[in-house]
């Protein structure tokens, strides 16, 4: 280990946003109320047959303990249609947790920049500093109609560019005007109360040239989903590139879902179990995505169409592509022994990257388990040499 | 606190206190700042912003909402003159949830029955009345004189009967006078707001004579030890209980390993059991099967009770079903780690063991 180490690693932990599974083995979603709740049922449960006045947010909270209790730094909130909103979740759990960084999940645009900037600055408050954006641009497709958002692609990263440009411009700046293309500010600018607070860090997604583009301008981290190796490098060094064209040093953080256990084969276990109640047909559906991110279709191409045995997801040693067809959402996580995944994630740090956003589901127990038996086990051996 | 709409065992779950772990053994149990040298460690370029912001009761709330949010009737705050003091720690707990009966362990030498009393009714003011007092009646003499109780052993069960006697005195008479061997009570009595509350349920344990004698009298619960001999007590608890015209539940403390098959119940026993400091020394897990699913390695792994059951939840389920045809009304479970394994059995095990309704409630519209 080294000690001359410039750089020191953060590790999120997600919460799930949409309800959770007890397990990856069946689908169920019996944490939360996005399926019926019956015995067994957690937030809402039922008590003598009566729902126990229990709501999604108490589980949420209990995951964000166990994340902070297990020494992780906080957890991405991610954001979509059917799933409960980052900003009042944030603002729920910020007095039922200490130092849990919410890493929150948005659209640049659903929220105008001068509110959005309001938000963040009482959360700041509430908090006592620990808001961290994760800002996406979206995945186009009937999704991005659903948020009531026609703006295309390259055009979406425009408006994500000028709506940092503003939210900072009103926490730094007063008075403060602007008038761009998406935004207008006339004499505006934060209380000093709320200005005074520290601007979160901002994590930046996207695979686009366009993303990347407007991620050299403004983020402090770029982020990826997990990918194959090869290609998470060559994708990092485009955005080292480009951005020593503009004279910034980008800071690297990577999202990967977890299935760990005390040996390879308990690991894959889980994942064939899982894959038993897995609709065969549904297994294309989920690897045919619609919609125009390029991130997305980049996570498609790593798996062959043929594949549908899930070990035909493994793309690499450890590599498992077939998260969507389990439980949605991104593709790509580690399978494998505590040793395995920690051997891999220090790959990732070897990488470059800086910022580890960690998952598993269930959320609460995984959140134990990688803290206490995959975190430790870190080594990242070529620190030296990074 | 018990409550039940149609026919169902009562279940509880335990709370650590001393430590709790994903390993075999206490000594590798560091969650709640206990055993620290076990602790896993960060390396020193991971970003650990935990510094002092937490308490060792952040865990033991986590293990209690565990228990709440899986639906178990009741936790139970055990008594270890080395961990945490129990009903300081049930008081933090009854503010942390809201529908748990919450039964503090402890001993009969660590106050007079008035304080006692005194304590419960502001607690019951506090929880909504959930508290229970579990009565540690088999301490060690030489832990107990280490806590300043020097009482002959074989006295223990006639103080408790005046203690418990003296305390629903004062608890629901006005100018209450007690006069007996251990405990001198003169003129006293709750005032309002402090009187009109449930008294604390009462959990005895113990198979001796005097130990049933003083179960049927006072108790609410009688826990007996989950061992061959289970019938018998069982029913010399009924008989004495009849005779002092009440009705005793039978109590059975039961640690449990339940996995979807029994395969992998056993291979988490095996598991746990390589993982003890002295594995060499112990024999193997095998040796300490008792039946099909009744295991006594449980002692050996730190938990409360020596004896419980392994096996599918289906297994456990059934093995507990019988034991309540059997006459057993309460189970009071156990398992580490305490968080993980509440949900556990709060999602798979608990479900299968009664008269819960077919019926779901419909979940909310969502566009999924």
């Amino acid at each position: 280990m080294s000690l001359d180490r410039p750089k020191s690693i953060d590790i999120y932990w997600r919460i799930g946003m949409g309800g959770d599974m007890a397990s990856l083995r069946r689908p169920t979603r019996n944490r939360g109320d996005w399926d019926p709740t019956g015995p067994g049922s957690i937030t809402p449960g039922l008590r003598d047959s009566e729902p126990d006045g229990y709501r999604y947010i108490d589980h949420m909270a209990e995951v964000a303990r166990a994340a902070e209790l297990s020494g992780f730094y906080g957890g991405l909130l991610p954001s979509f249609p059917q799933t409960d909103d980052p900003w009042v979740v944030s603002a729920a759990l910020a007095r039922a947790t200490k130092t849990y960084r919410f890493m929150i999940a948005f659209q640049p645009g659903f929220l105008h920049p001068v509110q959005a900037a309001r938000m963040s600055a009482s959360l700041q408050r509430a908090t006592g500093g620990r808001v961290v954006y994760n800002i996406i641009t979206g995945g186009g497709g009937p999704a991005q109609l659903w948020w009531g958002d026609q703006v295309d692609h390259d055009d979406r990263y425009a408006r994500t560019s000028e709506f940092l440009d503003v939210l900072k411009g009103v926490w730094h700046h007063r008075p403060y005007s602007f008038s761009g293309r998406f935004f207008q500010v006339e004499g505006g600018g934060l209380s000093p109360e709320l200005a005074a607070q520290p601007f979160p860090e901002i994590y930046f997604s996207g695979s686009s040239p366009a993303a990347i583009d407007a991620a050299g301008r403004h983020a402090d981290y770029y982020l990826s989903w997990l990918e194959p190796y090869a290609a998470l490098r060559q994708k990092f060094d485009l955005v080292r590139q480009h951005s020593e064209t503009i004279g910034r040093t980008p800071k690297f953080a990577v999202r990967a879902d977890i299935v760990a256990r005390h040996t390879p084969e308990a690991a894959w276990a889980e994942i064939a179990k899982g894959w038993e109640h897995v609709d065969a047909a549904a297994i294309g559906v989920a690897q045919a995505r619609q919609g125009d991110s390029v991130g997305a279709q980049r996570a498609s191409g790593f798996v062959s169409g043929s594949a549908r045995g899930y070990r035909d997801f493994e793309v690499e040693p450890n590599v498992f592509g077939g998260f969507r067809v389990l439980r949605g959402g991104p593709a790509f996580g580690l399978i494998g022994s505590y040793e395995q995944v920690a051997e891999r994630l220090d790959q990732l740090i070897e990488l470059g990257v800086d910022t580890l956003i960690l998952a598993g589901n269930p959320h609460l127990e995984e959140a134990y388990r990688v803290g206490e038996e995959v975190l430790p086990l870190l080594k990242a051996r070529t620190l030296a040499t990074v | 606190m018990s409550a039940s709409q149609g026919r169902r065992p009562e279940i509880i779950w335990t709370v650590p206190i001393s430590g709790d772990g994903r390993r075999g053994g206490p000594q590798g149990w560091s969650r709640g700042g206990w055993h620290l040298d076990a602790a896993p460690v960060l390396p020193e370029w991971v970003n650990d912003v935990r510094g002092s912001a937490f308490t060792p009761f952040d865990h033991h709330v986590q293990a209690a909402r565990a228990a709440e949010h899986g639906g178990f009737d009741a936790v139970v705050v055990p008594y270890d003159p080395a961990g945490e003091e129990s009903w300081v720690l049930a008081t933090v707990l009854s503010k942390e949830t809201r529908h748990v009966g919450l039964i503090a362990e402890f001993p009969l030498g660590a106050m007079t029955p008035v304080y006692a009393a005194k304590m419960a009714a502001t607690y019951q003011r506090v929880s909504g009345h959930r508290l229970g007092w579990k009565l540690a009646l088999d301490v060690d003499p030489a832990i107990a004189r280490s806590q300043g109780d020097f009482l002959d052993v074989t006295l223990r069960y006639q103080r408790a009967d005046e203690f418990l006697t003296a305390a629903r005195g004062v608890w629901s008479e006005q100018g209450y006078s007690f006069d007996g061997q251990h405990y001198h009570v003169f003129e006293s009595g709750f005032p309002s707001p402090l009187s009109g509350h449930p008294f604390p349920r009462v959990v005895t344990s113990g198979i001796s004579a005097e130990a049933l004698d003083l179960g049927a009298r006072q108790a609410d619960v009688h826990l007996l030890p989950f061992d061959d001999a289970l019938a018998g007590h069982r029913d010399g608890l009924g008989r004495l209980g009849s005779q002092y015209g009440r009705r005793v539940l039978v109590g059975l403390e039961v640690p449990v390993i339940a996995r979807e098959d029994p395969e992998e119940a056993w291979a988490r026993a095996a598991r746990l059991f390589g993982q003890l400091p002295h594995a060499a020394g112990i024999g193997r897990p095998e040796h300490y099967r008792l039946d099909e699913h009744r295991w006594a390695g449980f002692g050996v792994l730190g938990l409360g009770a020596p004896i419980g059951l392994v096996g599918s939840y289906d297994e456990v389920a059934q093995r507990l079903r019988e034991l309540f045809d059997d006459g057993v009304d309460v189970f009071v479970l156990d398992g580490n780690p305490h968080v993980e394994e509440a949900y556990r059995l709060g999602q798979h095990l608990l479900p299968l063991l009664g008269d819960f309704p077919v019926t779901a409630v419909p979940a909310a519209q969502t566009a999924r």
